[in-house]
């Protein structure tokens, strides 16, 4: 049979390799090692920190932690305005992918027609479309179960105002964005706002977060603002501001309520307002905060600052009498002249019938200087100390470029400009002894300290005159209110129109104290336009004001200062046998 | 030698699986304590929005419309008002 081959000794098998080639591949796989090793010097000593970070980039993520808004609250605590979570429905139009029932009942939801759903989902170029933004958390919840792909939901917040069109105007609104554009919420938007926080976290592939990698930064929320706004009386407020605005065919209406120890503005409200929720249509005359923003000629609101100054300046006491018949006064050429001419009239009965004559009679023989540092130092000509956006500061011009008839005029309201709200603190001074309260839109403890204006006695006096123009023989007996004493001064001016006055158009205005005896509250109300017969600050603006000052003296809880004839109220109840 | 080697070894094995367990174990832990961080923030903002719904409902407004139509009411005057007062309240001069 065969024989088998030996292979080791085989000499045909002996090997001729030579040396080198064994070492070049010891060498080749060394030079590969060396280069492995290179490599991981590179990745791991000098390009450390790129890897690190591409690194991170794949897994790690920064998550913003949003802070909430703090809420706006009244002086009791309730809220005015507040964030609530409202959920952005957006979609990524072509992974869209639901049943025609499904997405009428997503169009439901929304409350939008059918057509205009299939139109923003429509643009298949678009990744990203906002099919709508903030709506209810509710609505919310049911579109998530409804389930259709490509629809996401986007966690925001939107501003609730449960008070309505009543506070509209001082609360203010904020944007889609959450920030502040008018009112408290722009005025103290930095205090509100907060700060967001954020983490860096580690998420797993599913996208939860599994690990954080370090310190967190937590959210700073907003802080409450507490205003001075009582709700209640600010309700009450603008609902008689509106009755009389709509039945006097007016154009507009303001009306503030100072508590006149505190020197907290309790109400502000202007009609026509509007709805801070649904601002789709709001227009200028809607958004604008009249009391603070509109400046008007005061007219005869003036008038008591002028009396107190000559009573200061001793020239005149409450009992001093002073011709003003014929009713005519002719200064430097132009004449003055009253509505009602009266004859010989004491100094109370000047401000009382709201005497032209009489009032500048007695401003002839002030210093333009003198007068003016008064307006001055009630606050005309200034801008009020509150934080509100767009507060006027009215025009007072300085006093050296009077002229005699300009003096003359300035002392009964024309010739100088103010806003609702300054002439509501100017007469604070009336309502306390004498001097001028600050004011403040925030709550605050401690009763206010003023700055003195005219003394103590003087204050007292001008009061009482303030509550003889409410009384018989007064212009403005609708002022009076159910048992508790008012004073206060009507208004009556022409709207300046262009150049010169407008012919039938004026402004009523009402501004008071109440109670006289011991004053709690500063009243201001003014009537723009009222065209529906009646226009005197005593028969449009003095209702406004006399249930204004009735509701929020009950509401303060102030027991009534005058006798009241008790009603005995029943229910007929019909006889039976 | 290759005993004290191999009981090195398992502990090894055993340390590097405890490990993992932990890790994953922590992991876990960490993503339910994620879950009801965001659970309570959102009972909170649910609790913020209830309350606003609730000030809704109950608005003077809304109050005054009710309790006139519904209840017949009238807002009182001093006319109709008894006030009473205790003597503690007029010692501290808030009363008439």
């Amino acid at each position: 049979m065969s024989r088998s081959v030996r292979y080791t000794s085989s000499p045909l098998l002996a090997s001729k390799t030579p040396v080198w080639r064994s070492k070049l591949i010891v060498a080749g796989i060394a030079l590969a090692f060396a280069g492995l090793a290179g490599r991981a010097a590179y990745v791991q000593v000098v390009g450390n920190d790129f890897f690190q970070r591409q690194g991170e980039v794949r897994f790690a993520r920064t998550l913003e932690l949003p802070a909430n808004r703090g809420r706006i609250l009244d002086r009791n605590g309730l809220i005015l305005a507040s964030s609530v979570p409202a959920p952005s429905i957006w979609a990524i139009p072509e992974d869209v992918d639901g049943s025609k029932a499904q997405l009428a009942e997503l169009a439901r939801l929304l409350q939008m027609p059918m057509a205009e759903l299939n139109k923003k989902l429509s643009n298949e170029d678009k990744s990203f479309v906002w099919i709508k933004r903030q709506v209810d958390a509710s609505v919310g919840e049911k579109i998530h179960a409804l389930g259709i792909k490509g629809i996401y939901q986007r966690k925001e917040y939107r501003r609730e105002y449960p008070e309505g069109e009543a506070a509209a105007h001082v609360v203010g609104f904020t944007n889609v964005e959450d920030r502040g554009q008018e009112g408290m919420e722009l005025a103290f938007n930095k205090d509100l706002a907060g700060h967001a926080g954020s983490r860096r976290v580690i998420k797993d592939r599913l996208g939860r977060v599994v690990e954080d990698v370090r310190e967190q930064v937590p959210p700073v929320d907003g802080k409450d603002l507490q205003l001075s706004i009582d709700s209640k009386i600010q309700f009450f407020a603008y609902q008689k501001l509106r009755d009389a605005v709509l039945t006097h065919k007016a154009k507009a209406g303001s009306v503030v309520v100072l508590d006149s120890i505190s020197g907290e503005v309790l109400a502000l409200a202007n009609y026509p307002s509007f709805s801070p929720d649904k601002r789709q249509s709001l227009s200028g005359a809607q958004l604008r905060n009249r009391a603070l923003t509109d400046t008007f000629e005061p007219g005869s609101t003036m008038k008591p600052f002028v009396v107190a100054l000559a009573l200061q300046k001793g020239l005149v006491r409450p009992e001093t009498q002073i011709q003003t018949a014929p009713g005519r006064l002719t200064i430097g050429g132009s004449t003055i002249s009253d509505a009602h001419p009266q004859g010989l009239l004491t100094v109370n009965q000047v401000i009382q019938k709201s005497s032209n004559v009489g009032t500048v009679k007695m401003a002839m023989q002030l210093q333009p200087r003198e007068m003016w540092e008064m307006f001055t130092q009630v606050g005309f000509g200034q801008k009020p100390q509150v934080p509100f956006p767009g507060a006027v500061s009215g025009r007072l011009r300085a006093y050296k470029t009077w002229r005699p008839i300009e003096q003359a005029t300035m002392s009964y309201g024309y010739g100088v400009s103010t806003s609702l709200f300054q002439l509501a603190h100017a007469y604070s001074v009336f309502a306390r002894d004498g001097d001028l309260v600050p004011v403040s839109m925030l709550k605050s403890a401690d009763p206010a300290v003023g700055v003195r204006v005219i003394s103590e006695k003087n204050a007292l006096a001008m009061r009482n005159m303030l509550h003889m123009v409410t009384g018989p023989g007064g212009t403005a007996h609708k002022a009076q209110t159910m048992g508790y004493s008012v004073g206060g001064k009507t208004g009556t001016a022409h709207k300046q129109e262009g150049k010169g006055y407008a012919d039938k158009k004026y402004r009523g205005f009402f501004v008071g104290i109440a109670p006289t005896e011991k004053p709690r509250i500063v009243v201001a109300v003014m009537i723009d336009e009222p065209s529906n017969g009646k226009y005197f600050g005593g028969d449009v603006a003095a209702p406004v004001f006399s249930e204004t000052v009735q509701q929020t003296l009950r509401m303060l809880g102030l027991p009534p200062d005058m006798a009241v004839k008790p009603q005995i109220v029943t229910n007929p109840v019909e006889e039976s046998f | 030698m290759t005993r004290l080697n191999l009981v090195l070894l398992v502990a090894v094995l055993v340390s590097a699986l405890y490990l993992v367990r932990t890790q994953y174990e922590s992991r876990r832990l960490f993503v339910e304590l994620e879950k009801t961080t965001a659970l309570s923030r959102q009972l909170d903002s649910d609790k913020e929005r209830l309350q606003v719904e609730k000030r809704a409902q109950a608005t003077p407004l809304r109050v005054e419309q009710i309790s006139r139509e519904r209840l017949q009411m009238r807002s009182a005057t001093p006319a109709i008002t008894q006030y009473v007062t205790y003597k503690n309240a007029a010692a501290d001069g808030s009363a008439p």
